[in-house]
């Protein structure tokens, strides 16, 4: 579903990803996990091409997508994103921004957009905030609304980029609750975490990403109580504690 | 509000023993200030939508990816807001029909260009009003918009937009009762408005034997009304907007 192959980038003089390659099968879920400044976020913005790369490939579905003649709207459009800081659009109810994707860019009309658009908030247990503003909401309920948001262009993958980090612990639960009925729905999903519970049971792989290139790569079980690599023994020691 | 000014007017009265409806004044004020407010609203009718325009458009270019721009951009901005704009007025009108072929060579001319620079003066400020708007929506959300396939026309349009104009909203409402009142600034290269005209037909009764000083008083406590009725009408308005578009916690911090 999602192939990436020799991917570089720089920022500057800071050569972020050093020849970073990976696949993800269709219904499949991947975790990566590795210290900030890894260039797991870059990684993940490279895969929707919301960051251009350097040099090497992206392709979604067997297509090469970071190539001049195709438009990246076009890949983003198909690739969902949830952000650590959920950037939800701040002057529009939860409903407005779940359905703004598909009345703007996919030409839906709005009632139809609005009834699936109620849909998706149900089925992230948010049914009866549709009309409530983001700063109406809890961080875990601006999360599951962006979740939605994303889901509402009907991607094929979804990307997460540390959705639970930036919430109250109260929080969190719902959040990846949400995430992993996704995953049980078959959905492709590549997901920036370093919740080991959630990683243990909806992954099948876990990257563990240092310095711009990928360490290792292993079952959860491999991962956090067997690794092989120093960097990712000291890294899972940290956050294992 | 209406009830305070009236109780102003009131007492301006008693203490200074003028009658604002004195009929033998307004039998010979009322052309002239009627003239006058016209003329004013004429170049408000000019100033105001074009300082927005500039504003609005400085505002855009200078967090735009159009860099190059935003250097001289500056200068402008920092000139406008650096000097007096009495001084901006007097060497429009005088020196801007100077650079214009012969026969556009009027006073008339002269005291539209000076119109114009005040537009300039207004939308420097509102340059800085929009800028903030902008920059405040976070960068977050036009990754948002991106990632659901939108353009960055469509993400500016649907996204920032709307949020950098409702958070323009109340410092702009400051800035146009500013404006309304820097009109009165034309008067002096001729631009005879309700200030202009006004203060002519002061130097009128001042200088005429039989006519009572404190007409002094009621001439410019009628000009004054006007100014504020303006600038009540023109703010009111705008906070109605506010208010119509008001999403509960995308507040402004009015300056």
């Amino acid at each position: 579903m999602i192939r990436v192959e020799e991917l570089e980038k720089h920022f500057g003089a800071l050569h972020v990803l050093k020849g970073v390659s990976l696949e993800v099968q269709k219904g499949e879920v991947l975790v990566i996990i590795g210290p900030s400044g890894s260039g797991k976020s870059t990684l993940l913005r490279c895969i929707n091409l919301l960051i251009e790369p350097d040099s090497g490939r992206v392709f979604l579905d067997g297509t090469q997508v970071n190539r001049r003649d195709i438009r990246p709207e076009w890949v983003r459009q198909q690739v969902g994103m949830v952000f650590q800081s959920f950037n939800l659009f701040a002057h529009l109810t939860a409903l407005q921004n779940v359905t703004l994707g598909p009345i703007r860019v996919l030409g839906t009309d709005p009632t139809t957009a609005g009834a699936q658009g109620r849909k998706l908030l149900a089925r992230v247990g948010l049914a009866d905030k549709a009309d409530a503003y983001p700063a109406q909401l809890s961080g875990g309920q601006q999360q599951r609304v962006a979740i939605a948001r994303a889901l509402a262009m009907n991607p094929k993958a979804m990307l997460f980029d540390e959705p639970t980090s930036a919430l109250d612990p109260e929080y969190i639960r719902e959040v990846l609750d949400a995430m992993a009925a996704l995953a049980r729905d078959g959905m492709t999903m590549i997901v920036v975490t370093h919740e080991m519970g959630f990683a243990s049971e909806v992954a099948k792989r876990i990257l563990f990403m240092d310095a711009g290139r990928i360490i290792e790569e292993g079952s959860p079980e491999e991962i956090f109580h067997s690794p092989k690599q120093e960097r990712t023994r000291m890294f899972v020691g940290k956050i294992l504690r | 509000m209406a009830v305070g000014t009236i109780l102003v007017i009131l007492i301006l009265q008693t203490v200074l023993r003028f009658n604002l409806l004195d009929e033998d004044l307004w039998k010979l004020y009322l052309p002239s200030f009627l003239d006058g407010i016209v003329l004013s609203l004429r170049y408000l009718g000019i100033i105001l939508p074009l300082s927005v325009v500039i504003g609005f458009t400085i505002g855009w270019a200078r967090i735009s990816r159009f860099r190059t721009l935003s250097w001289p951009l500056s200068v402008f901005v920092d000139f406008f807001r650096g000097v007096p704009p009495i001084i901006v007025v007097i060497f429009a009108a005088v020196l801007g029909p100077s650079l214009l072929p012969a026969r556009f060579q009027s006073q008339d001319i002269g005291i539209i260009i000076a119109a114009l620079t005040l537009a300039m003066h207004s939308g420097a400020y509102q340059s800085e009003i929009f800028r903030a708007g902008f920059m405040s929506v976070p960068r977050g959300q036009l990754e948002a918009a991106q990632s659901l396939g939108m353009t960055n026309g469509a993400a500016m349009r649907f996204v920032v937009l709307p949020q950098a104009l409702r958070l323009s909203i109340p410092p702009l409402a400051n800035e146009f009762a500013v404006v309304i009142k820097d009109t009165s600034l034309l008067a002096i290269v001729g631009g005879f408005e309700l200030f202009g005209s006004s203060f002519i037909f002061e130097q009128q009764i001042l200088f005429s034997p039989g006519n009572q000083l404190s007409w002094i008083f009621v001439v410019w406590t009628a000009v004054a009304l006007v100014y504020f009725v303006m600038t009540f009408a023109v703010t009111e308005l705008l906070n109605a907007i506010d208010r119509r578009y008001h999403v509960k916690g995308l507040e402004a911090v009015t300056v």
